[in-house]
């Protein structure tokens, strides 16, 4: 027994010092938001408005390229809306569509469904939507019922939504989304940008209040999140 | 000194944290990639689990699986180390079945998921060099 007791001791040893690195390299690895605010980031990629959320004259202007089946991008839904809902008159949210197809076989659709909806003015409430009921939608084999259901259940015709959903003019609208976010090199989903300049928040509303915070100060707007 | 239990020591060691590090931090966030371009599209990706649990827990079991036989071969139990050659084998399968979705399908790479790859070819190596001339030394 005592024979056992040297390595099993080692092996203890070693998984408690690999978990506490691993622990270590996931606290030090993620970007301290004031240091990717500069504007050393990439710029925003030029692109025509997108749909928007808040004050047209918000002084500043987030941008979200976003795929609605990424699961990081559902992760900072909620948190955006936070950020949103705390500089109401000094944050706009523009969100355009990035749907990753080759691992996301479901986002180019659910895009369209959020596009189809935006035509019977039911943009955001889709958006949060689908969002919300993304497990459910992503593993299913035919989506489109899934936003069948839920344009259902914001009130909007359905024949209408359908023929939208199959509008070439929509599906023309997410492509050109597409286009501007690879001709602006963007890596992955959700990227940010905010007042032009590209961010890496952390998942936590406190990093996007510290990056609003240092623009409004730079811009000369008084900050006040609420 | 046994020196091949030593490398597979050191080599699952690595692997060890590699794998926790984004069993840890894949929920959820994102992953930066320093070398590569596409972590997150990677890690998000339906490759990225097996029955709804991340691969990296499976990686991690067989560094640890791999880690114990070594710490026991260089203790003098070298018998151990015989019976990771079917798990290096299929680690090792696997691992470049998962470069080829990253490089054919995913067109992104995961610089963590790479030096997954190369650990568990390089522990394969190492179990298949000499199986024989372990089950010697004893």
């Amino acid at each position: 027994m005592s024979n056992m007791a040297k390595p099993i001791l080692v092996i203890a040893i070693a998984v408690v010092l690999a978990g506490g690195a691993a622990f270590y390299l996931t606290r030090s690895t993620e970007p301290e938001a004031s240091a990717t605010s500069d504007s050393s980031a990439g710029g925003a990629p030029a692109i025509g408005p997108g749909h928007t959320r808040g004050p047209a004259d918000a002084p500043i202007t987030l941008i979200e390229f976003g795929d609605y089946q990424c699961p990081s991008c559902r992760a900072y839904h909620p948190v955006v809306a936070e950020v949103l809902k705390r500089y109401p008159d000094k944050v706009r949210l523009e969100f355009h569509h990035y749907p990753l197809i080759q691992i996301h076989a479901h986002a180019m659709t659910a895009s369209m469904a959020v596009e189809a909806a935006g035509e019977q003015g039911k943009y955001w409430e889709m958006n949060d939507l689908v969002f919300e009921l993304q497990p459910e939608w992503a593993q299913s084999q035919n989506p489109e019922t899934e936003f069948l259901t839920m344009a259902s259940r914001l009130g909007l015709d359905q024949n209408k939504f359908m023929q939208s959903m199959r509008s070439l003019e929509l599906q023309d609208r997410v492509l050109k989304d597409v286009v501007a976010a690879r001709q602006g090199n963007i890596e992955a989903v959700p990227t940010f940008f905010l007042n032009g300049k590209q961010i890496q928040p952390r998942l936590a509303v406190d990093d996007f209040v510290k990056i609003i915070e240092a623009e409004l100060q730079a811009i000369g707007a008084a900050g006040a999140a609420k | 000194m046994n020196v091949r239990g030593l490398a597979l020591a050191l080599l699952s060691f690595t692997g060890m944290i590699d794998s926790l590090y984004l069993s840890l931090k894949r929920d959820p966030g994102s992953i930066p990639c320093h070398i590569t371009k596409g972590c997150n599209d990677v890690l998000t990706s339906a490759y990225s689990e097996l029955a709804g649990i991340p691969i990296s827990w499976f990686g991690f079991v067989f560094y640890i699986t791999v880690f114990t036989c070594a710490v026991f071969a260089l203790f003098g139990s070298n018998q151990l180390l015989k019976w990771l050659l079917w798990p290096a084998l299929a680690a090792f399968v696997i691992s470049m079945g998962l470069v080829g979705v990253q490089a054919f399908v995913l067109q992104a790479f995961c610089e963590y998921c790479l030096a997954s790859a190369a650990l568990m070819t390089a522990i394969f190596v190492l179990v298949l060099r000499s199986p024989k001339a372990a089950a010697n030394t004893i």
